[in-house]
């Protein structure tokens, strides 16, 4: 693999990983008429 | 009901406490769950949910329509109903910085006892856990 595609490689990382982290922790729910 | 919201996708686990009328469900690390087919999966299984809760972390950005918005996957973001915790996040739109919240993404009116399925959820900042 040259520099360039290195390069473009780690771009690429930077700019998906961040994304990737990104996600619906945790969701609660308050119900009615539950038995 | 747990067994209808565990079916979901992306749902990895679902806890309900009876004598609060509670309900948790964990997403799955990598998963994709879309908060709208809970609360129609909750629908069906009988049961009228209330309020829905979410702590989600993701980029702040600007939506089609300029709202702001939390996005949580490149193809799923929740724009804010605007208040002084969503008026902070504003200069932190569009930069890499990513943003923890706990917010209310839905509230039953009053003689409602179905969710519109039509309806948008927005995402009503309760409180801004994290930037990072």
């Amino acid at each position: 693999m040259n520099k360039k595609n290195f390069a473009l490689l780690i771009l690429l990382g930077l700019m998906v990983g961040p994304m990737a982290q990104a996600q619906i922790k945790h969701i609660e729910m308050r119900v009615e008429g539950m038995t | 009901m747990k067994q209808h919201l565990g079916r979901q996708s992306g749902v990895q686990t679902v806890e309900v406490s009876l004598l609060d009328g509670k309900v948790d469900v964990t997403p799955k690390e990598d998963g994709h769950i879309e908060p709208a087919q809970l609360l129609k999966a909750t629908y069906d299984s009988g049961v009228t949910a209330a309020e829905m809760d979410m702590t989600a972390r993701g980029k702040i950005v600007k939506d089609s329509s300029g709202s702001l918005a939390l996005q949580v996957a490149p193809n799923q973001a929740f724009a804010f109903a605007p208040n002084e915790l969503s008026k902070g996040l504003e200069s932190l739109a569009g930069t890499p910085t990513m943003v923890t919240v706990h917010g209310r993404l839905y509230k039953k009116s009053a003689g409602t006892k179905k969710p519109d399925p039509s309806t948008r959820l927005t995402l009503l900042i309760l409180e801004v856990q994290k930037k990072e």
